[in-house]
């Protein structure tokens, strides 16, 4: 049960100017240049995705959504890691 | 009053990142944008919720590991892509390029 809505606070205008700026990001992914380009928005809009759900957390006051959010970290992390190895292996 | 400055600071540091990763010419150059920006805008929300949150210092604790965590993680993955890329044949726009001196 969300107690509050989610426009009240600040912090939820906060989640609402990282979805739009999310929003503005997914044109790099579409239209870059080389492979390079598309790896860097996904990673960025990962780590916006991360601070949203940290966010909704305490809005919504159930705090086990932290843990989710730094599961979310890691798996970026191992894919950027492996998405890397894959560009240095293809000439 | 003090985590809703930190809240203001974080959030203009991810716009301009990502107005930086829309404007900049180059692979290099945007991924410089992307992760200096990332990571303070993400570490400054994150002090900001771990003041604003009214529970136990237990759950408190968690937004500064998670804090950590990306202050570890986003410049070692920017690196690896960074050296991906050029292993990768993209070559950055520069007049010279100190780094091909090195690696022929």
């Amino acid at each position: 049960m969300v107690k509050e809505s989610l426009l009240v606070t600040p912090f939820g205008w906060g989640v609402l100017v990282l979805m739009l700026t999310s929003l503005l990001l997914t044109y790099r992914i579409i239209r870059g240049p080389t492979l390079a380009d598309r790896i860097v928005g996904l990673n960025t809009i990962t780590t916006k995705v991360v601070v949203i759900i940290a966010i909704l957390a305490v809005i919504s006051e159930e705090y086990a959504l932290i843990d989710l959010s730094i599961v979310l970290l890691m798996v970026n992390a191992v894919g950027g890691l492996i998405l890397a190895k894959y560009m240095e292996v293809e000439r | 009053m003090i985590e809703y400055l930190f809240l203001l600071l974080g959030e203009a540091i991810m716009v301009f990142g990502a107005l930086g990763i829309l404007r900049f010419p180059d692979v290099y150059t945007r991924l410089h944008a992307a992760t200096k920006c990332d990571t303070g805008g993400a570490m400054n929300i994150l002090i900001a919720l771990a003041i604003y949150a009214d529970t136990s210092t237990l759950i408190k604790l968690k937004f500064l590991v998670l804090a950590f965590l990306i202050a570890m993680i986003n410049p070692m993955v920017s690196h690896a892509i960074a050296r991906g890329a050029y292993k990768y044949g993209i070559k950055p726009e520069v007049v010279v390029d100190m780094y091909a001196w090195d690696n022929p």
